[in-house]
């Protein structure tokens, strides 16, 4: 078996002459790694690896990827299945080999062809994954494959390093030769006690061992900010990241002026839009309407080509076409605003910045490809106002939460720079819940529930409305509300209010009913927090991070809660009363009164901070833990004894 | 991208293979449609009005109907055409039509339009359509793949019609017409076209059978009008949407005769001949089992060392191409390569249990509870587990997933795919299903047991301090058995400490809020039959709340066992998962200083499909917490709604009940 094997082997590298392909040869696993069943450096691993490489060799248009790994448990013999997605137009696969070893050096090569399948397939787009798995895996086996891949004469590579698998990895190797015309940069975060090397030849070449498993947590910043990597990317000609940011800059600034350029149709639609009269505060006001009426693409759909053609609509090439489209995707209305904004004379800026829920800007990642989304910033007054007319419903003057904090280019006038819009504040974000509950004398529960939203929860609801109908809103927001409440308790959701005006609160109502009562002999309680009785708090379980935290927006949350109680039930005892402060971050506040057989709990918290650095994880789980069991207090009420039946 | 590897893994405990043969509705097709003019079945199917039962709707699907023509060795070509109108804008996404197709077929032609609101007609063009592979299911390495088309201005009122044609695989000899969908239907129709004097017959799951109408020689016409959506968002606990559909099937094939049991007997004859000689042993397996079962005393112990094996040593992992999707492969691959999926599975355990003298079949299933209908004779399933043949002189209590045939043999029910559920348990979810037990011209349909509430279940003890100033601290030791117990093997086999803590945390914290997770540990047998053990400590910072001179302590502590109920009239059956017994013991030592002044009135409920009884005492100084949740059917009928409600308040109540301890 070891004979064919090393035959093979050999074959291989006759075949791959190149340097940058030396090492990916099958080896024979040493006697420790063999009786390996756990890894002091990566404790309860399920698997990890001992070895990866990947090298491609622009020259030779050929690329390796080569792994060992270690199976430590059951759960690790997921590892003996690999699929490698491509592109057939891109690459060829011209080599598969692999091999299982079990712990006592049994060789069990891989027999059975590899499947490559269709992942999707359009016109002039087709994506297969190459997919194998390995023979006879147990716990305690090594596990080594070898894929080669040959790349079509007219592609290039620009690979990405991704330094993190799955599990830990022991020592990996990396390699990439760019093609002879091509001159490559990169950006990386690969942490400590690591180097790219570009040697002579203009290999570049990376040597890493014991890198940690890919981050994976809740409430994790975009992947980006965390993942170890190398990209590499075209130089374009500058030798600092300034000078590219500048140079591109510029082209953006370009493009753009051009677009939004304020044309003859450009000015005639905004005669229409807005009167000579009108203040600078009003004009905006009112353009950022105008856009807002629009069909946004991005709510709706990008029509195909076969109603294009019908329609004879020609591609957008310029701001006063999505206006003549009474159409186009989120970043044409931004754009149009400009536009509109220009021709009115507003002092107006275009600003293309990071979707933050998908990434945040890398400024050594010479790559405007990471920008995603348009803005507008309009100063009136001398102040700087935030707009986000790609964003339906948006209220006129804040951004939805993922282009607040968010970098990218700004137009000014002085040219493109790099800028961060503002965050939000707590005060920008608020739900409020009011229950007015009857409750009886065996503990059924009937009342309304009254949520009032602002900001990003609003938003959001609002933005679910656009692409579902309002009874499909209502179900969902009923199911939401469901959560929220006490179990034994049901919500049957009643209306919106200003569902589709954006520049009020959001207000959603509830009737509800059911049974939350729980009854001794002398006496009966009720959930002092309402809404809060089955809430899952999140850092509460979790005692340690290495992780930053990043939930999303800060926010204010008030619950404001009144039992009107039987006359036969007396108050023994009331939520305690709590002002738990995280100072400058977060803060819990419970109050309860009594008055004419009722009683109102109001519960505030607040917490104004977006990013959290895992310094300050033990105050986040902290706080978070009195605000867990403050929620679980009650409310005691005494009865007349009641009868026990036979 | 050429780096981006992607590792494919995780658990699929189950085999989905002919499910998804049958998930997708078969039609016809060819590469992107050419021809632009709306047919007139199009424009027609178009004029039809939504009518007002359609109105809380998504979408309503006007027209569909599939011909079927078969030809002299019984392979179909089909042809599907349907036209579904957009009546909300989330209509969209049940406004997609698609053909899917495997090795063994072959797409003819596949066309779509859209009649916009405004009437405007538009041809789906190149650009619209995609093929796209079978990837949701990340252990399977299926070649079956799915045109999809989206359709032009697909806009609320707007009109979608697709038409296709579909040479179908040549085994394929039966068609599931799946007559109920998420949206209402306002008309639809079967066409099957035989040969002369090739028979067919027809089987109805959940709906009054309709008579064809034969429109020419052999030629059978079945038309259905106004068919409900079937909707279950709103409804707890119901059984599989796939088991509630109505749906029809139709045989073409070898049976296509007379008479439901005869029908089961040409399925089950047809799966034994597709699997003949898979099984067969090689000299590997031979000398494996050989080594497995030397020295064993008795039935029980040969048979158990063998699935034991195949469970443990067996990786779960799909490979279907074309018929590979009902195939299994050869036991020696199988046994090599030390991976497959059910079928593959069964068969090495067929192999096997061969060698050791043990005759055992197939036996086709569906996990989804109903979904295998007695009445509706049929192949389609998504699973394959194992009849294991018990000689008449073997009378073991382990035994307990027994069945036993109209010829008198009896049959151990068995899972190979399931890597922890010991032989003679069976899962629950199959419990109270049905199978095909494949054994040639014996083979029929048979019911699975319901296996009594002794077989599975939990057992919890608990000990507990609080502390004055409402901590809790203390220790719970758990010991599972039965499914139950496989679950939590499964879990264990899927995780890792990190995972496993996080998912612990995370369990006890839903209804221990504010708890630590201070110290776990697992106690795993080897042997399945044996109870996994689960030991932890907890912390829970003011777990009990001052409220005057009161301490408030829900003896509950953690865990819970009610589901999820409504008011709202019931009109499917409530599925209540397993049966079982699940016992929970705590103590918790209460602060010096304090006595019991009151506790929550105990519950004692029993019922014909469950009972639950719990109490809360006071010896001395510590509160005891003592219940019983018993479950002895899998699925009750609606008309129990009332009685499972009361049980479900019950429990409610008694996981809500709070003690009060006051200061002496």
């Amino acid at each position: 078996m070891r004979i064919s094997v090393s035959l093979r082997s050999v074959l291989f590298f006759l075949l791959l002459a190149s340097p940058v392909f030396l090492r990916a040869q099958f080896q024979q696993p040493s006697d420790e790694e063999l009786k390996m069943t756990a890894d002091p450096k990566a404790p309860g691993a399920a698997a990890v690896y001992l070895y990866h490489e990947e090298t491609a060799d622009g020259p030779a248009h050929a690329s390796i990827v080569y792994d060992r790994i270690k199976v430590l448990t059951e759960k690790g013999k997921e590892l003996a299945t690999v699929s490698i997605p491509y592109e057939p137009s891109v690459d060829k696969v011209t080599a598969i080999e692999g091999r299982t070893i079990h712990a006592d050096g049994t060789v069990i090569p891989l027999t059975a062809k590899p499947s490559d399948l269709v992942d999707i397939k359009t016109k002039g787009f087709q994506e297969n994954s190459v997919t194998f798995t390995l023979p006879s895996v147990e716990a305690g086996s090594i596990l080594e494959f070898r894929v080669k891949m040959r790349r079509d004469e007219e592609w290039t590579y620009l690979p990405t390093w991704e330094i993190q698998r799955p599990y830990f990895v022991h020592k990996a190797h990396y390699s990439f030769r760019p093609s002879a015309f091509t001159n490559m940069m990169y950006a990386f975060n690969i942490g400590p006690n690591a180097k790219v090397v570009q040697d002579k030849k203009d290999v570049f070449s990376l040597d890493i061992a014991d890198v940690p498993p890919e981050p994976d947590d809740d409430w994790m910043p975009p992947m980006n900010t965390l993942r170890r990597h190398v990209e590499f990317f075209r130089n374009t000609g500058v030798t600092t990241g300034l000078a590219f940011w500048e140079n591109q800059g510029k082209s953006w600034a370009s493009w753009v002026e051009d677009f939004t350029k304020p044309t003859g149709r450009i000015k005639n639609a905004l005669a229409g839009i807005v009167a000579p009269d009108d203040t600078e505060d009003k004009k905006a006001a009112k353009i950022y309407a105008a856009v807002m009426k629009l069909d946004n693409t991005a709510f709706t759909r990008e029509k195909s080509k076969a109603e294009r053609k019908k329609e004879k609509l020609k591609d957008i090439r310029k701001a006063e076409d999505v206006w003549k489209d009474q159409s186009g995707s989120d970043d044409d209305i931004a754009l149009l605003y400009v536009a509109l904004a220009r021709a009115a004379g507003l002092k107006v800026w275009p600003m293309k910045v990071v979707d933050r829920n998908r990434a945040m800007f890398d400024n050594t990642y010479l790559s405007t490809y990471q920008m995603d989304d348009y803005i507008v910033v309009v100063e009136l007054g001398g102040k700087k106002i935030y707009l986000d007319p790609g964003q339906k419903l948006c209220p006129y003057g804040s951004l939805h939460w993922k282009h607040t904090w968010a970098t990218g280019f700004e137009l000014t006038d002085k040219g493109a720079i790099l800028a961060t819009t503002p965050g939000l504040t707590y005060k920008a974000s608020t739900i409020k819940r009011v229950a007015d509950l009857n409750i009886d004398a065996d503990g059924n529960v009937n009342g309304t529930v009254r949520l009032s939203m602002t900001g990003p929860n609003s938003l959001r609801w609002r933005q679910l409305a656009l692409r579902n109908d309002e009874d499909e809103v209502k179900k969902q927001f009923n199911e939401s509300l469901l959560a929220d409440l006490p179990e034994g308790v049901q919500p049957d959701f009643d209306r919106f209010e200003a569902l589709d005006d954006a520049d009020t609160g959001l207000v959603g109502i509830a009737n509800v009913s059911g049974n939350i009562g729980a009854a001794t002999g002398k006496r009966f309680f009720l959930p002092g927090l309402f809404f809060q009785s089955r809430a899952k708090h999140p850092f509460v379980a979790q005692s340690k991070r290495i992780i930053p935290v990043d939930v999303h927006y800060p926010m204010l949350e008030q619950d404001q809660v009144t039992y009107h109680l039987p006359s036969s039930f007396n108050i023994e005892s009331a939520p305690q009363d709590a002002d738990n402060t995280w100072p400058d971050h977060a803060q819990l506040k419970i109050h309860s009164s009594a008055a004419n057989g009722s009683v109102t709990v109001v519960r505030t918290l607040a917490y104004n901070f977006t990013l959290l650095d895992p310094k300050e994880y033990s105050n986040l789980h902290d706080f978070y833990q009195k605000v867990a069991t403050a929620d679980q207090q009650q409310l005691v009420l005494t009865r007349a004894p009641v009868a026990k039946g036979n | 991208m050429p780096f981006a590897l992607s590792f494919r893994s995780s658990r699929l405990p189950r085999c989905l293979v002919a499910l998804l043969l049958v998930a997708v509705s078969p039609a016809g097709a060819d590469w992107f449609g050419k021809d632009k003019k709306i047919p007139d079945w199009g424009l027609e199917a178009a004029k039809t009005h939504t009518p007002a039962y359609a109105k809380d709707a998504p979408a309503v699907i006007l027209f569909d109907e599939y011909v079927e023509t078969v030809d002299a060795q019984g392979r179909s070509v089909e042809r599907e055409r349907k036209a579904i109108r957009i009546l909300k804008p989330q209509g969209r996404h049940d406004a997609n039509c698609g053909v899917s197709y495997d090795v063994d077929e072959k797409i003819n032609y596949f066309r779509a339009w859209t009649i916009a609101d405004d009437e405007k007609q538009y041809p789906a063009l190149d650009t619209d359509f995609a093929d796209v592979g079978d990837l949701a299911v990340p252990v399977m390495l299926s070649t079956e793949k799915r045109r999809v088309v989206h359709p032009p201005a697909a806009d609320v009122g707007a009109t979608i019609l697709c038409e296709s044609e579909e040479l179908l695989a040549p085994y394929q000899q039966e068609m599931a017409w799946r007559i109920q969908s998420g949206v209402p239907v306002v008309f639809q129709a079967l066409e099957v076209d035989l040969p002369p004097g090739r028979p067919h017959s027809e089987a109805w799951h959940r709906f009054l059978p309709v008579k064809p109408v034969e429109a020419a020689p052999n030629h059978w016409r079945w038309e259905l009008k106004d068919t409900p959506a079937l909707d279950l968002r709103d409804v707890r606990k119901a059984p599989a949407w796939a088991a509630l559909a109505a749906r029809m099937d139709v045989q073409w094939g070898d049976a296509a005769v007379e008479g439901k049991d005869n029908q089961w007997r040409a399925i089950g004859q047809w799966e034994t001949t597709l699997e003949a000689n898979r099984s067969d042993p090689s000299p590997e397996i031979t000398a494996q089992t050989q080594s497995l079962i030397a020295g064993a005393p008795d039935f029980y112990t040969k048979l158990g060392r063998i699935t034991d094996y195949i469970q443990k040593n067996v990786r779960y992992f799909i490979v279907e191409r074309g018929i590979g999707g009902w195939q299994a492969n050869h036991a020696a691959d199988i046994f090599r390569n030390r991976y497959g999926d059910c079928k593959d599975k069964t068969t090495l355990l067929i192999s096997m249990l061969q060698v050791a003298g043990i005759h055992a079949v197939y036996m086709p299933v569906d996990v989804r509870r109903g979904y295998v209908d007695p009445d509706a004779p049929s192949r389609y399933g998504d699973h394959m587990i194992t009849a294991i043949e018990v000689p008449a002189n073997v009378q073991d209590p382990r035994f307990k997933a027994m069945v036993k045939a109209n010829d008198g043999e009896r049959y151990l029910i068995f899972d190979p795919t399931d890597e922890r559920t010991p032989v003679g348990n069976l899962p629950s979810e199959l419990q109270g299903s049905y199978g095909t037990l494949a054994a040639g011209a014996a083979s029929q349909v048979i019911a699975l047991p319901v296996l009594g509430p002794e077989t599975n279940g939990t057992e919890r003890r608990g000990s507990f301090t609080l502390a004055a100033d409402g901590t809790l601290t203390g220790s719970v030791d758990s010991s599972h058995f039965g499914p139950t117990g496989a679950d939590l093997r499964s879990m264990l086999k899927y995780t890792d400490q990190k995972e496993r803590r996080e998912d612990w945390e995370r369990v006890i914290g839903e209804t221990l809020p504010g708890v630590t997770l201070d110290a776990f540990e697992f106690t795993e047998p080897a042997a399945l039959d044996k109870p996994i053990e689960f030991h932890y400590k907890v912390t829970a910072r003011q777990y009990s709340h001052q409220a005057g001179l009161l301490l408030l302590v829900r003896p509950r502590v953690l865990g819970s066992d009610a589901l999820q109920f409504d008011d709202k009239p019931r009109v499917y059956p409530i599925d209540l998962g397993a049966t079982g017994r699940w016992h929970t013991s705590f103590d918790i030592a209460i602060p010096p200083g304090y006595v019991v002044d009151e506790t929550p009135d105990p519950v004692d409920l029993d019922l014909d499909f469950a009972s639950y009884h719990s109490k809360v005492a006071a010896n001395g100084n510590v509160l005891h917490y003592e219940r019983e949740y018993v479950v002895r059917k899998v699925e009750i009928p609606p008309t129990e709604a009332a009685s499972f409600r009361k049980l479900e308040s019950a429990i409610l109540t008694d996981e809500k009940g709070t003690a009060v301890l006051k200061k002496q």
